[in-house]
């Protein structure tokens, strides 16, 4: 009963959540229709659904799509091969770690996106400055969170290593980065997210790429529904994405 | 010290009663069924007496707390002050909680100003008062700190000098010491009775601990565990002006044994209920 | 093994004498001698890693420039127009959000997961809302520190002691009290801090429009030096820019002091 009670109490604001959302559309929907909207400036919902056929067809959205996540895969694996030993190095070296913290954390709130006119000149419009441009983002979330990880290591697991005698390499490996394993995840849950919101802006504003650069096409071309649902696309897949690690970081915290 | 701001305090034998409860119960609706958590109690306050409410945790002391200071809408029976029905916070009943409930980003000297500031009572005149209840409960020279630099104890006794200062009629507390080690519960205690003997404060203390509550009390109301009836009353007989000491005379271990002998029934009751409900 | 390390290394940098202030300066000193090598080497082009000496002299130029503080100026009333905006209907939403359960669990969903999408593709929508011009501009910034702020206050507000509430009650403080005197100054730490994340993200949003399609403000002038490729002036441009986001993110730090309990 109690638990009925419970599954009511989430679902019922859920439905209306969902209804909420669906009103709006509608509303948008009678306002164009009744002219009290501007049809240049916003398109018709039901033009928005109907042009994805033609997206997919005509546009190769999903083609679009692979590209964005082949250079978000790039610039992750790059991200993972310097954040992190970097984080690894910065623990090790303590005097370096307490030199270095509060640069890193002043440069992850720092808007180090406006950079990318710099790669444009040295990479041109190319692949390369997109992914930096992704890798830069992700950086210090991923050396911030890979040295919170080791740091937060179980004393009680260090002594066991100890027992066995481990030596430095072996205890990093075989105990600290193991344990370290769900911070280090949340570190690159952020990276990845930093990163995808760069490489699709940065696509959006060089106008080179998958999905960013989709966007600037149908705008340019004054294509108010696909351009609209191109949007809505990069929404859905950004919540997606978001929504996945997020459930995979709860997982694997429930494993450790 | 004669002139101190307690001329509203009642004149002992002038009203029978400064509160009474009539037949007041309070059900919940839960998932497993309805709980009476108060069931039909009824008792007085006399002018100046120091009262205290106590019985086994789960009790529904609380409830009657939060009923008596009009914060729980919703309850049968009423509670009557002055002559007048409790329909929500009353001016004459100052309310001290079993939480911590200093806020934390005001100084000593503004957290005891605040009833004031609430109403609407000039700066000078304020901060006179304020000074004078914070020396009254010993924290003079530290007005100007902020709750996180005193211990848990001058923070309680902060709570205690905030609802002074809005001079209740009664001093409705609710557990205040609950999160205080055993040492500085008695000693806040012999603040709270230097304090209550010196303003002739009509007390209300709800508590669970006995010491306490003899070490405190003119009278004790026993409550049982659910439903939460009245059990018994205690009169306690001790010599006043009271300190911490009177823990250690013969009197007070017979009165501590005679109300651990009606609570220990509910008590164990309690205990059993929760343990079947795991 | 962690606190010895600790241990040990500090003992290694007080026997060397090594202090966290001199490995600092040691690791700026190697960046800018490697910088200052590179530009000198000419391995990569000399126009994209100029001399120090150059973009010192580009960074004075442009700090002595009449039209530089021009154009900072329209950025910073962009930006803090955008924040106004973008930053109260962000807290009127959380309070909706954190004050009532039941909307919190309907709508804060989208928000939360909204909240990390790539916001500047919103762009070409806001120029054909609001123009061309600065409005376009202050509407990027809004948008985007429009969802930090929101999450933020709903937290802010569920954070809230009920005791404290409680003790208002108590003293009969009328609706009004309630807010200025207990709701607001218990949630301003939350908000402080959600006002920060938001200021730093509307300036990159503002920011980024502005690259995209302007004709003035600091985002312009970036655009302006590529396209004529005066890399001096553009490392100038960033570091100014850099220097006032570090700034303005201090600033909004020291009001949101914190009102703690330990």
């Amino acid at each position: 009963m109690r638990a009925m009670a419970a599954s009511s109490a989430r679902f019922l604001p859920a439905a209306f959540g969902l209804f909420c959302l669906l009103c709006g559309v509608a509303i948008v929907e009678g306002m164009l229709r009744a002219g009290l909207l501007n049809r240049f400036i916003v398109p018709l919902p039901t033009e928005v659904i109907d042009s994805f056929g033609r997206l997919f067809g005509d546009e190769q959205l999903l083609a679009r799509f692979l590209t964005t996540v082949q250079e978000t895969f790039y610039a992750m694996a790059i991200l993972a091969v310097i954040g992190i030993p970097v984080g690894t190095l910065l623990y090790q070296v303590p005097v370096l770690r307490k030199a270095t913290e509060t640069w890193i954390s002043a440069l992850a709130s720092a808007p180090i996106v406006l950079m990318y006119p710099l790669f444009l000149v040295i990479f041109g419009r190319s692949p390369a400055t997109i992914i930096v441009m992704g890798v830069i983002a992700g950086l210090p979330p991923l050396i911030l969170k890979t040295i919170e990880g080791l740091s937060g290591t179980r004393q009680s697991l260090i002594n066991v290593g100890r027992s066995f005698r481990l030596t430095r390499v072996q205890m990093l490996t075989k105990i600290m980065l193991p344990a370290a394993l769900p911070t280090i995840f949340v570190g690159l849950r952020l990276a990845l997210i930093f990163a995808l919101i760069n490489i699709v802006g940065v696509e959006f504003l060089i106008n080179f790429g998958g999905l960013g650069q989709l966007i600037n096409d149908l705008a340019e071309r004054y294509d108010m529904p696909g351009m609209y649902a191109t949007i809505v696309f990069v929404i859905l897949v950004s919540v997606l994405f978001f929504f996945v690690t997020e459930r995979l970081e709860r997982w694997l915290r429930r494993m450790s | 010290m004669n002139q101190t701001p307690q001329s509203t305090a009642p004149m002992a034998g002038q009203l029978p009663h400064v509160l009474s409860a009539d037949n007041v119960t309070k059900k919940f609706d839960t998932a497993e069924g309805p709980l009476v958590a108060v069931d039909n109690i009824s008792f007085d306050v006399r002018p100046g007496e120091f009262l205290s409410v106590i019985g086994p945790s789960g009790c529904g002391k609380s409830t009657l707390f939060n009923i008596i200071g009009g914060l729980t809408p919703d309850h049968d029976g009423t509670i009557t002050v002055d002559g007048e029905v409790v329909r929500g916070p009353h001016p004459s009943i100052g309310m001290v909680f079993q939480e911590e409930s200093t806020f934390p980003w005001r100084t000593v000297i503004d957290n005891v100003c605040f009833p004031l500031e609430i109403a609407n009572v000039p700066k000078a005149e304020r901060l006179d008062k304020a000074r004078h209840f914070i020396n009254l409960v010993g924290l003079s020279g530290f007005e100007n700190r902020h709750p996180s630099e005193l211990s848990g104890g001058m923070r309680q006794r902060v709570a205690i000098a905030r609802t002074l200062v809005s001079q209740p009629k009664i001093l409705l507390m609710d557990e205040p010491f609950a999160a205080l080690d055993e040492q500085t519960r008695l000693l806040l205690g012999d603040k709270v009775l230097q304090i209550q003997q010196e303003l002739k404060q009509t007390t209300l203390l709800i508590t669970h601990n006995i010491t306490e509550a003899v070490q405190l009390s003119d009278r004790i109301l026993v409550m049982t565990y659910r439903p939460g009836k009245l059990k018994r009353i205690v009169d306690i007989d001790l010599p006043r002006p009271r300190t911490s000491d009177v823990v250690s005379s013969p009197a007070f271990g017979a009165y501590v044994a005679k109300i651990w002998g009606d609570l220990r029934e509910e008590a164990s009751r309690g205990m059993a209920e929760s343990e079947r409900a795991r | 093994m962690a606190s010895t390390d600790v241990v040990k290394g500090m003992a290694r940098a007080r026997r060397s004498g090594i202090s966290v202030m001199q490995v600092r300066i040691v690791l700026l000193v190697v960046l800018l001698a490697g910088w200052e090598i590179m530009a000198r080497s000419g391995l990569l082009y000399r126009d994209v890693v100029p001399p120090l000496e150059t973009i010192g002299w580009a960074l004075i130029k442009l700090l002595s420039s009449q039209a530089f503080y021009w154009n900072l100026a329209v950025t910073v009333a962009e930006v803090l127009a955008a924040l106004a905006i973008g930053g109260s209907i962000g807290f009127m939403t959380g309070v909706l959000l954190g004050g009532s359960r039941f909307f919190g669990r309907a709508l804060e969903p989208y928000i939360y997961y909204l909240g990390p999408t790539p916001k500047i593709i919103f762009f070409p929508i806001m120029i054909m809302w609001f123009g061309v011009g600065p409005g376009s501009k202050i509407a990027m910034g809004a948008v985007s520190c429009f969802f930090p702020i929101a999450l933020s206050a709903a937290a802010g507000m569920r954070q809230i002691e009920a005791v404290l509430i409680r003790v208002g009650r108590s003293f009969r403080a009328s609706q009004w009290q309630m807010a200025m005197k207990i709701y607001l100054p218990a949630m301003r730490p939350a908000v402080m801090n959600g006002i920060r994340l938001g200021l730093g993200i509307a300036i990159i949003g503002t920011l980024l429009a502005e690259t995209k399609l302007s004709n003035r403000g600091i985002g312009y002038l970036i655009m302006q030096a590529y396209s004529v490729f005066d890399m001096p002036r553009m490392y100038a441009l960033l570091i100014t820019l850099f220097a006032f986001a570090i700034g303005a993110n201090a600033i909004v730090g020291r009001f949101g002091g914190p009102a703690k309990r330990q």
